[in-house]
């Protein structure tokens, strides 16, 4: 029996601070971890695959640019409404190129190149062809990736 | 049979050739004729001898006019089945035509050459109009008075042993065509009389163009005759330049079109190409071509003072803000990258940037301060947006040690909880 | 009797210790004793690295579920975990200064228990099941560097590997066995993986058991000076109970470790670098880890050749050699006594090695003059 009332209650206090810091400090633990542990937002890093688009979002005979990794793509769909993905990124001064619709060519606005549907550099001074990605449609989703 | 001995043959040979009277254009063969063009009498023969006379038969074999089954008797008549008889295979009247004279060297090819039914049979879309177009140019004219020098049809295709002109040995093949011009006009001896300056070749080596198709072997890339003509080889007349660059530069030579129209200005006088590009030796543009530095190519006509001076300044001080900004937003987004924060999606904002500069440096071509500007200043906009995503990253970086104090609040007080518990473990008696 | 205490909780307590029986372990707990004298404090190093790997443990389990063990997504999906996933950056900084922590604390405790003669009998195996951790250890360290495969790590395995491939005899097998082949390739990438991840913690697992069991059953050890001072005042043998007073200390230190972990992870957070290039040329100035420096720094010393034999060999063979001979330590300095002769020696002997590691890891770090 101890002689001191005091000591009980500040034993009380004491087993209650080191009971409520250690668990403050285990949510403080818990918290990074759980939230670490549930999905990110995109489930893998973006570099070898992404989604370009939705399907029907874009209407036969237009060209639409995706994100891929930290350059551009350049989505199209042709007028019989097939998918085609190749990198944006002229190969003459790394201009950002585009969709015709007209001529159903992609086109870059810097210095005229011009490039078929295959990705074959056709007319102006790229020296090379796009590279072409693979496109597939999945849940409403198109998909590009490396080939 | 004798073989006759070629000394005095030649010899009449030769004189012959200065009494045959000039050659027109006469019908050709309507189609190969005789036996296959190794086994003519004329190779039989010709074959044997040697010196000038062997030459014909040397290089045969690659002669593109031979391996479409054509042969001597095609081109100089006589008769290629008379075996061992020189008298018989040169019979004029067989047609027999012997050497034609330089000068009338065009003509002589022109006999097949400018004959569209006869071309038809070895290629349905071979040109015809060579010597015509040669007529109109220098080498022709000067040809047509009389000018035994200038360049003739065999000074650049060769003779007896003609490549296609798609083999890339031949000497009109692209790669090679600078070269089979420098012939004559890099000699200076044979220049001097017409008063032709003999650079071309040295300056055309320093260009782009030449490193083009040359080096990285883009054949796309023009050599002489892409800008000079390949028969009608003549230099482009001055107001014509602009066209004849911009068959490949034609954003470019629209460029100034556009602003021609918009500022009803004559600008070819004092804006051709070559003026701040040079005509053979085009070398890589650079940034500080355009401005009022001292590399500058537009303080050549304008002086300070005067709008292009002024518009000219402000053009390159935009380009270099633009640049600025971009080495910055990159040094940024890579310190922030190494530190660990995920910045592709900035990186690809920044596109806009260098699309931003592409585009502003094509844009100098149509002289308009505006057009140009509004190009530059989408792209310092888009330097900007950079370095506010590279600082946002950074004060990403900042928050965590904003959590880390908080955490850190927490541990020390877990520790002075524990040390007070171990202190009050101390003072009760041990168990 | 209730086991469990007062309360829902306590009610829980019995319950299970009418299953599992766990209160045995407390009972352990309270009968072991820690010896207190002015050596004390080291015997929380032993603790204090257990803690850093468990730690290990936790935050390796939490990034293997974003890495991806290949040439061509181990640096993306790195880059994932630090910018992606929420408190990525986190995880991985902790797992990267632990690392290193953890490796410099197990040094002090291997030195620590040296200088204090802890190894002699009847604990000889203990020792050598530690130093086996050691060299575990070290393997994780050395493994696990190259996972995010960036340019620095992929030179440091490089050079790291040709180290192993100069030993005679067995060299050249080690290297094609450590690398997957005769280059650092995805194939090292992926083997150092299934190392760093399967292999190394089960052995790890079974030593540790070990290295417990034989602590719990011998107890601590007393260094050889307080034994004798002991013997000799006819003082009183103070110590205290392991629970709840010396594990009580245990928590503070590793409370303050984990303080100190999450400081360095958010004020230096653990550079990506730029992803390796097998294709480029090695970058000036690679070196392996601080824990490896001072034996690279000591190859680097030696010169090309002693006596016709090439230098390098001569060190890797000479520094193998003192590693066997600290290794079986227990078994040559038999009789550490405060006042035998021949263990004052060894004791020396530890302090100069000592000295040496701790001069040539600065060296590594010094700007060089040649």
């Amino acid at each position: 029996m101890s002689p001191i009332p005091e000591q009980p209650s500040r034993r009380g206090f004491l087993n209650w601070f080191l009971g409520t810091s250690m668990g403050a400090m285990f949510l403080s633990v818990a918290y990074p971890v759980a939230r670490y542990i549930s999905p990110p937002d995109i489930p893998e890093a973006q570099t070898s695959r992404v989604v370009a688009a939705r399907d029907g979002e874009l209407k036969p005979n237009s060209g639409k640019i995706f994100r891929f990794g930290s350059l551009p793509g350049l989505l199209v769909r042709t007028s019989e409404g097939e998918y085609k993905a190749f990198a944006a990124t002229c190969t003459h001064l790394n201009c950002t190129v585009q969709y015709k619709d007209d001529t159903r060519q992609i086109w870059c606005a810097c210095h005229n190149g011009v490039y078929d549907l295959q990705g074959h550099n056709v007319s102006g001074p790229p020296p090379r062809p796009l590279e072409e990605y693979v496109v597939n449609v999945a849940d409403g989703e198109i998909v590009v990736s490396r080939s | 049979m004798r073989i006759p001995n070629p000394a005095p043959v030649s010899v009449l040979i030769v004189l012959m050739s200065f009494i045959t009277p000039p050659l027109r254009a006469e019908e050709p063969p309507s189609q190969p004729s005789g036996p296959l063009p190794t086994e003519t009498s004329c190779f039989n023969c010709h074959s044997q001898l040697d010196g000038a006379a062997l030459e014909p038969t040397v290089r045969a074999a690659e002669d593109i006019h031979f391996q479409k089954g054509l042969s001597c008797q095609d081109c100089h008549g006589g008769d290629p089945t008379a075996m061992d008889d020189m008298d018989a295979s040169h019979n004029p009247k067989k047609g027999w035509t012997g050497k034609p004279d330089r000068l009338h060297i065009p003509e002589f090819c022109a006999k097949c050459h400018s004959d569209a039914t006869f071309m038809k049979q070895f290629n349905p879309r071979a040109r015809v109009d060579q010597l015509s177009e040669y007529r109109t140019s220098v080498h022709g004219q000067k040809n047509a008075k009389g000018d035994g020098e200038v360049a003739v049809c065999i000074d650049c295709h060769q003779v007896h042993g003609i490549r296609a002109i798609s083999d890339p040995r031949s000497p009109v093949y692209p790669t090679n065509v600078a070269q089979t011009c420098a012939h004559c006009h890099a000699d200076a001896k044979k220049m001097d009389p017409y008063g032709i300056p003999t650079n071309q070749l040295a300056d055309y080596k320093t260009s782009v163009h030449f490193h083009a198709i040359s080096v990285e072997g883009d054949l796309a890339a023009p050599t002489c005759n892409d800008c000079h003509g390949s028969h009608g080889a003549a230099p482009p007349g001055v107001d014509n330049v602009t066209s004849v660059c911009g068959t490949c530069h034609p954003r470019e030579a629209t460029l100034f079109r556009e602003t021609e129209a918009k500022k009803k200005m004559d600008l070819s006088p004092c804006i051709r190409c070559m003026v701040c590009h040079s005509n053979h030796a085009v070398l890589a543009p650079k940034d500080d071509m355009l401005g009022v530095g001292t590399t500058s190519t537009c303080t050549g006509c304008h002086a300070e003072g005067d709008n292009g001076y002024a518009a000219a300044g402000k053009m390159a001080q935009s380009i270099e803000t633009l640049k600025g900004g971009l080495a910055k937003a990159n040094a940024l987004l890579d310190q922030a990258e190494r530190a660990g924060m995920e910045v592709s999606e900035d990186r690809f904002a920044l596109q806009k940037a260098k699309d931003g500069l592409v585009e502003s440096r094509v844009l100098a071509h149509s002289f308009d301060l505006d057009r140009f500007l509004a190009a530059a200043n989408g792209g310092i906009a888009a330097t900007d947006a950079g370095v506010v995503a590279a600082k946002k990253a950074f004060a990403e970086l900042r928050f965590r040690r904003v959590g880390l104090g908080l955490s850190l609040l927490v541990i020390l007080a877990v520790i002075l909880a524990l040390a007070m518990k171990v202190k009050e473990l101390g003072a009760r008696p041990r168990v | 009797m209730s086991v469990g205490g007062a309360g829902r909780l306590g009610r829980i307590l019995d319950w299970l210790e009418e299953r599992a029986g766990w209160s045995f372990l407390v009972d352990l707990g309270k009968k072991k004793q820690v010896p207190l004298h002015r050596h004390s404090l080291w015997y929380y190093l032993g603790g204090m690295t257990l803690f850093l790997f468990g730690l290990q443990v936790a935050t390796g389990i939490l990034l293997l579920l974003y890495y991806r063990a290949s040439a061509e997504e181990a640096f993306e999906s790195v880059q994932f975990i630090m910018a992606k996933v929420p408190f990525g950056w986190l995880i991985r900084s902790i797992h990267s200064w632990s690392a290193n922590l953890l490796i410099f604390v197990l040094f002090v405790h291997m030195f620590s228990v040296f200088f204090m003669k802890a190894f002699r009998k009847p604990r000889e195996l203990t020792w050598i099941s530690g130093m086996c951790l050691l060299f575990l250890m070290l393997g994780f360290g050395f493994s696990g560097y190259l996972l995010p495969w960036n340019k620095l790590a992929f030179f440091a395995t490089q050079v790291g590997t040709d180290i192993a491939g100069a030993v005679p005899v067995i060299g050249h097998f080690a290297l094609r066995f450590l690398r997957g082949g005769e280059q650092v390739t995805g194939g090292t990438l992926t083997r150092f993986y299934g190392f760093h991840v399967a292999v190394l913690p089960a052995l790890t697992t079974a030593l540790v058991g070990l290295h417990l069991l034989l602590v719990q059953k011998h107890g601590m050890s007393v260094p050889p000076s307080i034994e004798a001072q002991r013997k000799a005042g006819g003082e009183e043998a103070k110590s205290m109970s392991f629970w709840p007073h010396f594990l009580l200390r245990d928590a503070i230190g590793w409370c303050a470790a984990l303080g100190v972990l999450a400081a360095l992870a958010a004020l230096f957070p653990w550079e990506l670098g730029e992803k390796a290039d097998p294709f480029a040329p090695a970058p000036a100035g690679i070196r392996p880890e601080w824990y490896f420096g001072w034996m690279f720094q000591t190859l680097k010393y030696l010169p090309a050749h002693i006596l016709g034999i090439e230098g390098e060999l001569l060190g890797i063979l000479g520094i193998g050699l003192a590693a066997m001979i600290w290794v079986f330590i227990p078994f040559l300095d038999r009789n550490p006594a405060p006042g035998n002769p021949v263990s004052r020696l060894f004791t020396l002997a530890g302090w100069l090695a000592l000295a040496y590691m701790a001069v040539m890891t600065a060296m590594v770090y010094l700007p060089q003059g040649h």
